[in-house]
């Protein structure tokens, strides 16, 4: 494992060399959190509390959702595709690494960057310019735990879409299909909430909520019971066990293909 | 022992022809037809520790096939393939330990970072200890000056610096074998000869085992002992350098651009020569590219300096070069029974 740390500190280093990126970022996400402040504003105009969120945690929730949203954007579909087209991953298969453990190691990096450069100065924000209140509560304290999760999660779903590049020449489709599905399904837009009841039942149990809708409550409702939580982890490691077992299985005969039919 | 073993080596690819046209894009979409490639059609060598082993033939020959079934990238279709005892591809981790690998047309350094960012990364990820980084660095900047190009991008260093980086990093971690595929392509003759120095001192430093793969047979010459030819997939000759070397070292191709070129200058060209050297003159004529024909010299029998100036006297000639022998005419005289 030791091995691995440089490469996570490469891709934050990668990072840092493009400074204007995270400025951008900063800057577009801060313009999206004020059309959201406004927006939901508006909602809330006549009523207090829809379907049982108040202004503040829907605000919270929306606010943090895209925080999350851009702190999880670390492409790894895009590279990984990019790397198996180019056969840049020849590279990777002559050293005496792990590819995927390389790659979630890679996209750490990326995270740790994402986090440093516009997730906290988002947070910050957040807390004196929207002057939002966070209720303190045994969510809080495990929120970091749930987002580590949540990254796993989301990075296995990406390290899947990109290792179709074996057997497809294009991802872009897919990739994008992916991240309307993540995003919709997973509660990042719009709170699970405000989903009919029906569907949803259903979105629990997808992986997708255990993305943003679990670390999101976390913070939005910290004060329940910390079995609530727990229960609500149990959840989050086991899709990230599970899904990670998947890629790798994926992984294990996708390779196949390019060590018998050639690269 | 050998370090390297392989035995009936063979390896296919299954190839899908595509149909033509937006119609036939949509039909290969639902089936399939394909053909298969015989791409490494059975060979068999031992490379001893220590040696560098000039791997040479035509494009799609079968070398980077067989360079990628060496390194463990790739699966044989059947065959026996040991490095240092083990299948490359069955125990790839443990193998990727004692290989280094530069792929010419690749680099396996960060592109965004300074260069020497790269080499503290695969120090770690060869657990290389420092004491033995530290020596290594300092005996590739003694070689190669490389300290200069520590903080600079690769992204922004020249092909030559690039290259010598690489060559460098796939040294690092003091593999046994080290495959150089297309080490010199690209660069200018100054940066050729550095790169070959390199290669001679790594290789006399920890007897490392070099095989190497090029288009450009100086390299060939200025490095290797021993020779594998190999085209479509077979080997046509593995063994002393020696006597290839007189076979290429001998000839040289004149290249010309004849004026009001027809199809019969190039018979009207060959009976001339004929007439002026006779038979066994050891020279071809080939029209390779519009307008321009080459002419291959055997200069042990016919003085380059007399064809030129023979043809000087007797056709309209716009332009001369002068050419070593290339590895397609090699391989040619190879089958040609120039090695008996």
């Amino acid at each position: 494992m030791r091995s691995y740390f440089p490469v996570a500190r490469a891709t934050y280093m990668i990072g840092l060399v493009y400074r204007f990126g995270f400025l951008f970022g900063i800057v577009g996400n801060l313009v999206y959190l004020g059309v959201a402040y406004y927006l939901w504003k508006s909602i809330y105009r006549y009523s207090d509390v829809i379907r049982g969120l108040t202004f503040n945690e829907t605000f919270i929730y929306v606010a943090l959702g895209s925080a999350i949203f851009i702190l999880l954007k670390t492409y790894a579909d895009w590279i990984i595709h990019y790397e198996i087209r180019e056969g840049a991953i020849a590279m990777y298969l002559t050293k005496p690494i792990d590819y995927q453990i390389y790659a979630l190691f890679a996209n750490f990096g990326a995270l740790l960057m994402n986090l440093s450069a516009i997730t906290v100065p988002t947070a910050l924000v957040m807390l004196f310019v929207f002057k939002v209140n966070f209720v303190f509560g045994p969510g809080l304290f495990l929120f970091p735990i749930s987002l580590l999760l949540a990254f796993l999660i989301s990075f296995s779903i990406d390290y899947f879409v990109g290792l179709i590049g074996f057997y497809s020449e294009s991802v872009w489709g897919l990739s994008i299909t992916k991240e309307i599905i993540v995003t919709v399904f997973s509660g990042a837009l719009i709170p699970l909430q405000f989903f009919p009841d029906g569907i949803q039942r259903v979105l629990y149990w997808l992986p997708f909520q255990a993305i943003y809708h679990t670390p999101l409550m976390m913070l939005t409702r910290p004060n329940q019971g910390l079995d609530v939580f727990l229960a609500m982890i149990l959840v989050q490691l086991l899709w990230a066990g599970l899904l990670f077992w998947l890629a790798r299985l994926f992984y294990n005969q996708a390779i196949k293909v390019l060590r018998i039919a050639g690269g | 022992m050998s370090l390297i073993h392989i035995d009936g080596l063979t390896k296919h690819f299954k190839i899908l022809n595509r149909r033509e046209g937006l119609r036939g894009a949509f039909r290969d979409l639902f089936s399939g037809d394909y053909r298969t490639v015989e791409a490494v059609a059975g060979i068999s060598f031992d490379i001893e520790p220590g040696e560098i082993v000039g791997y040479i033939g035509p494009n799609g020959a079968g070398k980077s096939t067989t360079i990628k079934m060496m390194t463990g990238i790739l699966k044989p279709t059947s065959g026996v393939i040991q490095v240092n005892g083990l299948a490359p591809y069955d125990n790839r981790i443990r193998q990727a330990q004692i290989m280094g690998v530069v792929f010419g047309q690749r680099t396996q350094l960060w592109w965004d970072l300074p260069v020497i960012e790269s080499f503290k990364i695969l120090k770690e990820i060869y657990k290389v200890d420092q004491k033995m980084f530290d020596r290594h660095m300092d005996m590739f900047n003694e070689l190669v000056g490389l300290k200069a190009l520590y903080p600079q991008q690769v992204r922004t260093l020249s092909l030559g610096q690039r290259m010598l980086c690489d060559i460098t990093a796939s040294f690092l971690h003091n593999p046994q074998v080290v495959f150089l595929d297309e080490p010199t392509i690209g660069l200018d003759i100054s940066v050729k000869a550095k790169i070959r120095t390199v290669i001679k001192e790594l290789n006399q430093e920890h007897n490392t085992t070099i095989i190497l793969t090029t288009h450009d047979l100086g390299d060939v010459e200025a490095l290797c002992h021993r020779i594998i030819i190999i085209d479509k997939g077979r080997i046509l000759y593995d063994g002393d350098i020696k006597r290839v070397n007189a076979l290429f070292g001998a000839y040289r191709t004149l290249k010309l651009q004849i004026d009001k070129f027809t199809d019969s200058t190039l018979h009207e060209l060959n009976l001339k020569l004929t007439d002026c050297y006779g038979a066994k003159h050891g020279i071809t004529i080939a029209e390779t590219e519009e307008f321009w024909t080459d002419v291959t010299i055997d200069q042990a029998r016919t003085p380059l300096s007399d064809v030129l100036s023979f043809v000087m006297n007797n056709f309209p000639v716009i332009d001369v070069r002068i050419l070593e022998i290339s590895m397609e005419n090699v391989v040619q005289r190879v089958y040609e029974g120039a090695l008996g």
